[in-house]
């Protein structure tokens, strides 16, 4: 057992370490900034209080904006499990030559920098844009039709950037089910789509709830599109943590908003590992 | 399968796990480490090292054409002349500089000189105790700019400076000339941006201080002494919703008014000229009291001052800054009396004559400074919807 | 077996999808041989003005050397080490499992300014100066948790039995685990350093603190060019990237296709 348990720590060591050094202790340094003040020019003032978590909740501003930011991230989580999972069952299934390459074009877009991807949205959703150049010209309206700079464009930019997460998490599950038991189940009569619900279905359930946890996280910590694609009223935390800590200079008060968000952050994370992890699924499985 | 089973496949996998995994792992970890080692011994360490030893100096600054054009007629010189290499670093705004600035390794450790927009960000620099003390006898072309411009810096810093400015520029009112005419444009001024007409063709910079500035403008105040506070703020919560975009940098404004989805914003001199020069149909309206900035080269704490200064003297060569005013389409701060300025950099928007800049409205560091952290807040509310 | 109907809705939602994604790509593809600056539609002409000046660009050329240097070394390394830990995870059981799992993805939790931030403090408190192993970790840490999903969710699905099959027929344990384990694993393992590498790659806000003024990587400076304008270089920058993309896999697929006829179809069916 012993022998087992150093086995263990050994393989996990150097992701421990680098996690360690390079995040968790950094973590702890904003977490003690949360405590401190800021000085009028801008420089830090050691201390211990928590003036700046009560900043946050003093009103609804800052809460609001991070209850948007929980909202918007579901909404991103339900489109790309709407939009995902089908290609990535297509993926699955498909006898194409052609199969290694799409599966890269997936993440093709990603080459271009993700900057660059969002500004073309504009020459896209724009007032002079290619949807409204080509509705204006085929007389379907008379005055562009505003596109750009809501939360619909930050969700598409968020789509954009996220989808391809989603789709490869869980097309590498799907890849890994065993085919015999479908046909097994296709052999005792079942239709293809039974076969699907009854045994596919579930078994994608890893990678489907993988790809939803990281989809959702991501998109807590965006600013990006946000920034670029949307109006005034679409900030999300990070924007605001952004804004603190570069912006005014404010560190204290961006550590505690980001402190703020770290927590909710792990308990949705430790959550999800306790009751829907992939532990708990293997258990069910078996 | 029975648990019997699951335990002598337990131990089973862990045996040959353990043992394949250490050895392939180990064998990896090896060849990263050797990579790595060799890659951090190799030139991007030796880099480094160099720097730590004085023989290379550091700026940074906006890139692009003002990169080139410092490169060509100051930088490259300069190690010619001296030996000593200039390593170039870019920032996209002076916020996340200064952010860097602050997080970083002490004194004299990364950051040297920097392009610095704005007095009042000089004012924060020196505040935070990141200055130094030039040595003015040492940068004799220094004699060429403007009186006007060094007399600000030196208030703060008790007739010293820490910096030589470089140019200047206004933040003031784009119009596309197609949509608004000259003639309307300058009868409202600062009120074109509050037009009942051009809702949802507005736009401005997600800047307080320029925001607030024109809030002020509008409601008639002093920018630099606003007795009514209230009614900026009335003002500002009364434009938001005409906004289609607070842009956030150079590349979105002059996006946002090329491609007609704004037609009426604040916005940087320099830009507009680009703009211009392009053939867009934009024009500058350069309001009463309109808000202007100069830039400087800053040398943060630490810097060797020696060769600092001899490289700001390198810059501050009439053939150098008159190409960067060129590139960047802002005016030089060298004093056009005393050097004879292209046809192209007097018609540059902002471009005085006259080496004066009489009428020129700089924002005071000290009084916006102070309320920047209760101010900034407001702002963010209320360009929020609030 | 697959009833038309169905499969062919599949196929077109699949299409849908990617149409979608590529949307805004095609716009640059377009776009970088459009001469004038801020292009919208419609094109007036057609050149390659921008291909031109991109090959002259030596700052851009050198950062996107840095950019693909420290892309791969990332996908190696986060791989290297996030296969043991997800073995770990999947087939191990001990205390405080599912603490240590959630540690190590929080990378992903902590928005990048402040990890960007945090780390710099870290490191002017050790006082160590900023480097490209610095950097190189730091992308890593960044993209571990993507690989630890990824391998684990996949992990689940391969059932020890076929280990222990591969045992009782004579194989040793490194065999074993080359010929069982690996090859079910590749997707997975394929997939982590495809996400290690494009993450990498594609990384701004924590390259933007923790680069040295040596190792600028290209988004770095896309995100530097905005306060002027964003050169349409970068459009033919990117339409370089995708040429290169699309033809080297599929150069690779042709020859490998070519030197080992038949052993990859086989394997498939052996699941």
């Amino acid at each position: 057992m012993k022998d087992k348990r150093w086995k263990v720590w050994a393989m996990l060591a150097p992701s421990l370490s680098a996690v360690f050094l390079l995040m968790v202790v950094p973590v702890c340094f904003v977490i003690v900034y949360s405590f401190w003040l800021r000085a009028p020019s801008g420089a830090d003032i050691p201390a211990f209080q928590f003036g700046n978590y009560a900043k946050f909740f003093q009103d609804f501003f800052y809460p609001g904006i991070m209850l948007r930011t929980i909202r918007v991230a579901l909404e991103t989580v339900a489109l790309c499990l709407v939009m995902g999972y089908i290609p990535a069952y297509f993926f699955y299934r498909t006898e194409s030559r052609f199969k290694p390459f799409l599966i890269l074009l997936v993440m093709l877009p990603f080459w271009i920098s993700f900057i660059i991807r969002t500004l073309s949205w504009i020459n896209i959703l724009g007032d002079t844009g290619l949807i409204n150049h080509v509705l204006m010209r085929l007389g379907v309206i008379s005055e562009p039709l505003p596109m750009l700079y809501n939360e619909g464009a930050v969700l598409l930019g968020l789509i954009q950037y996220l989808l391809p997460f989603m789709i490869l998490n869980i097309y590498v599950t799907l890849e890994g089910i065993d085919r015999s038991l479908v046909e097994a189940a296709k052999s005792l009569g079942c239709t293809e789509w039974q076969a699907f619900r009854e045994v596919t279905l579930p078994l994608s359930l890893p990678g489907v709830s993988g790809g939803c946890l990281l989809v959702f996280v991501l998109t807590a910590g965006t600013y990006l599109p946000p920034m670029i694609l949307g109006g005034p009223r679409n900030e999300m935390i990070a924007n605001l943590i952004f804004k603190r800590v570069i912006g005014t200079l404010d560190w204290p008060f961006g550590s505690a908003i980001s402190v703020i968000l770290l927590t909710l952050l792990v308990i949705i994370i430790y959550t999800y590992n306790r009751y829907l992890g992939i532990n708990q699924l293997l258990k069910n499985l078996r | 399968m029975a648990r019997k089973t699951e335990d002598h496949l337990d131990r089973a996998y862990e045996k040959f796990t353990s043992g394949a995994m250490s050895r392939r792992e180990f064998v990896r970890l090896i060849s990263i480490a050797g990579a790595a080692a060799g890659l951090v011994g190799g030139p991007f360490g030796y880099m480094t090292r160099r720097a730590w030893a004085g023989q290379s100096i550091r700026f940074d600054g906006w890139g692009g054409v003002v990169s080139e054009a410092f490169r060509k007629y100051a930088f490259d010189p300069f190690t010619k002349a001296t030996g000593i290499k200039v390593v170039e670093g870019e920032f996209g705004d002076m916020d996340t500089y200064l952010t860097r600035v602050k997080a970083s390794f002490p004194p004299g450790g990364e950051f040297n000189l920097a392009h610095l927009s704005g007095v009042f960000d000089y004012a924060r620099y020196v505040k935070l105790g990141f200055n130094s003390v030039l040595d003015e006898t040492k940068i004799p072309n220094l004699k060429n700019v403007m009186e006007a411009m060094m007399k600000p810096y030196r208030a703060i810093t008790n007739g010293k400076l820490s910096a030589v400015p470089y140019d200047y520029g206004q933040t003031g009112i784009a119009y596309n000339t197609k949509h608004i005419s000259k003639e309307k444009a300058e009868k409202l001024g600062a009120a074109l941006l509050w037009d009942k007409d051009l809702k949802g063709k507005l736009g401005s910079w997600g800047d307080w201080r320029t925001n607030i500035w024109y809030a002020a403008l509008k409601t008639g105040q002093n920018p630099n002494n606003i007795k009514d506070m209230k009614a900026v703020w009335n003002a500002l919560r009364e434009q938001q919703p005409m906004i289609k975009k607070y842009w956030g940098s150079g590349a979105e404004l002059m996006s946002l008014l090329a491609n007609e989805e704004i037609y009426a914003t604040v916005a940087w001199s320099g830009r507009v000229a680009a703009l211009q020069a392009q053939g867009h149909p934009i024009g500058f309206l350069s309001p009463n009291n309109c808000y202007s900035w100069q830039e400087c080269i800053f040398v943060l704490k630490g810097t060797d001052m020696a060769v600092a200064q001899k490289l700001l003297n390198f810059m501050l060569e009439p053939k150098c800054a008159i190409a960067v005013a060129e590139g960047q389409k802002y005016p030089s701060s060298l004093d056009p009396t005393k050097v004879p300025m292209p046809e192209a950099v007097k018609k540059l928007p902002a471009f005085d004559p006259t080496g004066k800049l009489k009428g020129y409205l700089f924002a005071d560091p000290n009084y916006w400074n102070g309320h920047q952290v209760e101010w900034a807040e407001k702002w963010d509310r209320i360009k929020a919807g609030a | 077996m697959k009833p038309l109907s169905g499969w062919s809705l599949i196929r077109l939602y699949t299409i849908a999808v990617y149409v979608f994604m590529f949307a805004p790509i095609v716009a640059v593809i377009i776009l970088s041989f459009n001469p004038q600056q801020f292009g919208s539609f419609p094109m007036e002409s057609f050149s390659l003005r921008w291909y031109v000046k991109l090959a002259h660009n030596r700052p851009i050329l050198y950062a996107f050397k840095n950019s693909l240097i420290l892309g791969s070394l990332t996908a190696i390394v986060v791989t290297a080490i996030g296969i043991p830990a997800s073995l770990a995870f999947v087939r191990y059981d001990f205390p405080g499992k599912n603490a240590l799992n959630t540690l190590l993805l929080m990378p992903i939790m902590v928005p990048e300014i402040v990890l960007g931030v945090a780390l710099l403090l870290f490191i002017r408190w050790l006082q160590q100066p900023k480097s490209f192993a610095l950097l190189l970790i730091g992308h890593v840490v960044l993209t571990l948790p993507y690989v630890l999903l990824v391998v684990q969710a996949r992990l689940v699905g391969i059932k020890r039995e076929y280990e222990e099959a591969a045992l009782v027929l004579g194989a040793n344990t490194l065999q074993t685990f080359r010929e069982v384990t690996l090859p079910l694993l590749m997707p997975a393992i394929l997939a982590g350093m495809l996400f290690a590498f494009t993450i990498s790659f594609d990384d701004i806000t924590a390259t933007l603190f923790w680069a040295t003024a040596q190792n600028q990587t290209v988004p770095v400076k896309i995100f530097g060019m905005l306060r002027n304008s964003i050169s349409p270089e970068i459009n033919a920058l990117g339409t370089v990237m995708i040429v290169l993309t699309v033809t080297i896999p599929l150069l690779a697929g042709y020859l490998s296709r070519r030197f080992a006829r038949g052993s990859g179809e086989n394997n498939r069916d052996k699941q």
